[in-house]
């Protein structure tokens, strides 16, 4: 920690309601969607672009650590302050500044939520599509930071293909607008690409500036059942390597399908497997054509469709099992919790049925509950370690199963996160497989941030070992 | 801090996976802003004191009464944490511990003296039929109104049986009263004449159906949608708006019912942009009209503008609570007029 954070000096520059170090608040603002927990000494709501400049310039004098923050989902510790100091709690910047249709993009303050900006683009016809399963809470600016994506992405890329342009404030209190507002630009360093995935060690994004497209106007989801789970994986791989392109390819396996049919009686098919296929477009016949490719290879490789339709409701139907997981995981069994670890790796695709076997294996062997999901179609699998969080041994046994994943997922040359980042608890694996990358990002923030105040520890500067590196925000008993 | 209460939430709260999806509908974080106003931040609060990493302070305190039960945070939740529940609980420890509003009190000490939430000897309009009726403290303190209600039930062909009631218990529950709740529950179970009755308070209706699971009440609208298709009614030809009360559309599922009648009595309902299980709350609940009148008026203007821009000039709804706040407000507008659903079917009916 650098010097005690000046409260007044603080009052001075957004007001004295937008700033607080009350001890409930500093303790809220302490964690996240992840494990961690650490409070900052204080947290602001800076309303203007001239507020965080301000900020910045004084906590750069005084090496004060800054984390800006969104709605705080971030799953590994982004957002978790680990040497105290400032949160930017930028959620009061959440003015959605200008949609240009005519030109295909919008202006907006970084704490607007995802979905509020879909629904100001809806009327245009236009979506914003990277949107992350957590769109109705997540921010720009914390997508930004994590490079965010979602079931779409296989068709239609992650936030990073969106990203047009942004003011950001580096860690000095300097304005500088970077990219532009036209779809090509070749005008040197492409910095605001930079930023994607900075996870707010670089510096603070004040505004961005999106592309947005114009919404399918049909959409066919469908689901097929597998006995086994090798099936599923072939299927998909082969989707993807025939060149259909499907707008959503996600897999559950049998625990998914599991946790949803005993904690929420949803009755989905009791397999080992189930793909979920969509296909969107703006003419029938196209569509119908790739959502018949698809139907064709899962019934290749033993895959049993069970349901197929453009109909939303019929969508919606087919879909709930999916869309529920979340809450099904949570429930699985009393006193276990559904735990944000080695969560959202990818993987070849040829390896995906591969890489959940081994998640079953190695959940099996360090006694926690794991299961393989995801937009697999983009190769991101999810999986959830659920274990009783108040067990110390429990947390031993989940630091050693989430060690021989990632293990075996760069062996089989996947990498660490495919969407939520890599922040505190992934740092351990994510360092040891890219060492050859870490002094070159070293080197780009000690440019950009030279006091290193800007969310630090986090990414190339976290700590060795996640578990120790902050308390756990779980109650755990001796 | 001595938990007793909490205790039996820890594995609720190691549920929650602090996701956050709880702050899309919260309607005092929408006011308020801070990450402790949210759901997830009371929450976390709440774990804090169970763990006694967090001092009860005052500020803590407060939040934690800043709620208004309004479950639009179960509702959205990726694991179905019942935060109001386990707010209750952190309540009844932090009065245990001596963090007690005057306000609170002066409350329940009315309920235990004259048996209402308003310390006034209230005479029920008594009838000697044959189902009994509870009407709830509101609808006891409106004697007018809840004449004209038992009319409605009357011309349905339901026999009323008005008897000498007493509140519910639901303010000794949410407000943290745990101990004093079951010594009124048992005085509430014995003025009941029978297991089976009609609830005309949508409040009353969902702490009964929580709190006593031996009792079978039915809620009024389900009997008039029932029984109203056999009775003639005339339709009214309005244009009206529908605002769901948190208890009876996230409490009880009952969404369609109350559009089914209005429909039944030609009234046609243009709809707020938040309807049914996703509809925002008034702000009355959870004790926050007595805790923070203010929050809860503020909470309540941002719905009533929200019915004003529909260009309707009148909000229907079923809740006394929700009549009350957004009537309150209502009326120093001039815009809209603010109705219980039963008074357009009493007219229907007239
Ligand atoms: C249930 C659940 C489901 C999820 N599903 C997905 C998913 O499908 N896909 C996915 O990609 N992610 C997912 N996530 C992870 C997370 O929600 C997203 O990555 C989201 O984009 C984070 O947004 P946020 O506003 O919460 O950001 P935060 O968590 O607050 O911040 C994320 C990072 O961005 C930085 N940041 C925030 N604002 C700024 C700013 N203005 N300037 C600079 N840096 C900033 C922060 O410092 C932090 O490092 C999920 C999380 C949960 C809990
Ligand atoms: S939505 Fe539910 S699980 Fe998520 S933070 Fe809120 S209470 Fe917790
Ligand atoms: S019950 Fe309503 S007011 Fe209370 S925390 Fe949940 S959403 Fe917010």
């Amino acid at each position: 920690m650098g010097k005690q954070v000046d409260i007044k000096l603080l009052e001075s520059i957004v007001g004295k309601d937008n700033v607080s170090n009350n001890p409930a608040i500093r303790y809220v603002y302490g964690t996240d969607a992840s494990v961690h927990q650490s409070m900052p000494d204080v947290v602001v709501q800076p309303r203007t672009i001239e507020h965080v400049q301000e900020i910045m310039r004084y906590a750069n004098a005084e090496l004060i650590p800054v984390i800006p923050r969104g709605a705080g989902s971030g799953m590994s510790g982004h957002t978790v302050p680990i040497d105290g100091g400032i949160i930017l709690d930028m959620k009061r910047m959440n003015r959605i500044l200008e949609i240009r249709p005519e030109d295909m993009y919008c202006r907006v303050e970084p704490g607007v939520v995802d979905d509020d900006l879909n629904r100001a683009l809806k009327p245009y016809g236009m979506f914003y599509p990277p949107s992350p399963a957590s769109s109705r809470i997540a921010t720009i600016g914390g997508e930004i930071g994590n490079n965010a994506s979602g079931i779409r992405s296989v068709k239609y890329g992650a936030t990073r293909d969106y990203v047009l342009g942004m003011k950001l404030v580096l860690a000095n209190g300097y304005l500088v607008n970077l990219g532009a507002t036209t779809r090509v630009e070749a005008a040197g360093y492409q910095i605001h690409r930079l930023i994607v995935g900075s996870e707010g060690t670089l510096g603070i994004i004040v505004e961005a500036t999106m592309k947005f497209i114009p919404l399918p106007k049909l959409r066919c989801l469908g689901m097929a059942t597998f006995d086994r789970i090798e099936y599923a994986g072939d299927a998909i791989a082969d989707i993807i390597t025939t060149g259909a392109e499907p707008s959503m390819l996600e897999l559950m396996d049998h625990i998914a399908i599991k946790a949803v049919n005993t904690t929420l009686n949803m009755g989905l098919p009791d397999v080992e497997a189930i793909v979920l296929f969509e296909a969107d477009g703006k003419v029938k016949e196209a569509v119908d054509y790739e959502m018949q490719t698809m139907k064709s290879i899962c019934e290749k490789h033993h895959g049993e469709v069970k349901a197929m339709s453009y109909d939303a409701q019929e969508r919606t139907r087919i879909y709930a099992g999916r869309k529920k997981l979340f809450a099904a995981l949570s429930r699985y069994k009393e006193g276990l919790a559904c735990t944000a670890l080695a969560d959202d790796m990818a993987v070849p695709y040829s390896k995906m049925a591969e890489c959940a076997k081994k998640i079953h294996e190695v959940a099996e062997k360090y006694g926690v509950i794991m299961t393989a999901y995801g937009h697999c179609g983009a190769g991101v699998m999810h999986t959830k370690i659920l274990m009783d969080p108040t067990k110390k041994e429990q947390w031993e046994a989940a630091k050693h199963a989430v060690e021989e994943i990632y293990n075996y997922v760069h062996s089989v040359g996947g990498i660490t996160s495919g969407e939520h980042g890599i922040a505190i608890s992934k740092a351990p694996s994510w360092k040891k497989a890219r060492k050859d990358l870490l002094p070159v990002m070293r080197t780009i923030k000690r440019a950009l941030d030279p006091n290193n105040i800007l969310n630090p520890h986090k990414l190339m500067d976290a700590p060795e070992d996640w578990l120790t590196a902050t308390p756990l925000r779980y109650w755990v008993k001796a | 801090m001595d938990i007793q209460y909490l205790k039996a939430w820890e594995a609720e709260l190691n549920t929650c996976i602090r996701c956050a999806y709880c702050f899309e509908g919260c309607p005092v974080f929408k006011q308020l802003g801070w990450e402790v106003d949210s759901a997830r931040g009371k929450a976390v609060l709440t774990y804090g004191l169970l763990t006694g990493e967090l001092e009860p302070s005052d500020y803590v305190v407060r939040k934690i009464y800043e709620c208004s039960f309004c479950k639009d945070c179960t509702e959205r939740c990726s694991a179905n944490v019942a935060i109001p529940d386990i707010l209750a609980a952190a309540r009844a420890d932090l009065v245990s511990a001596g963090f007690v509003y005057d306000e609170h009190r002066e409350l329940l000490d009315k309920i235990k003296q004259t048996g209402n939430i308003f310390g006034k000897e209230l005479t029920p309009p008594i009838r000697e039929g044959e189902t009994p009726i509870l009407l709830g403290c509101r609808f006891l303190e409106r004697s007018e109104d809840a004449q004209r209600y038992l009319e409605i039930l009357e011309k349905i062909g339901i026999k009323p049986k008005v008897f000498d009631e007493i509140c519910c218990g639901m303010p000794f529950g949410v407000l943290g009263y745990k101990d004093e709740l079951i010594h009124h529950q048992q005085e509430f179970r014995k003025r009941l004449p029978a297991d089976e009755f009609i609830c005309l308070c949508t409040t009353c209706i969902f702490f009964i159906k929580k709190s006593y699971p031996e009792l079978n009440p039915k809620y009024v609208i389900e009997v008039i949608r029932e029984r109203l298709p056999n009775v003639n009614v005339k339709k009214l030809g309005l244009k009206v708006t529908y605002h769901d009360p948190c208890n009876l559309a996230r409490g009880l599922g009952m969404v369609k019912e109350p559009r089914d009648i209005l429909r039944m009595i030609g009234v046609e309902v243009v709809e707020l942009p938040t309807k049914g299980k996703e509809a925002e709350c008034c702000g009355g609940g959870g004790g926050l009209l007595v805790t923070n009148l203010e929050l809860a008026e503020k909470i309540a203007e941002r719905r009533l503008n929200e019915a004003i821009a529909l260009g309707v000039d009148m909000l229907v709804t079923l809740c006394p609570t929700c009549e009350l706040n957004l009537g309150n407000i209502a009326k120093r507008g001039d815009k809209i007029e603010v109705k219980n659903l039963l008074d357009l079917v009493w007219q229907a009916l007239k």
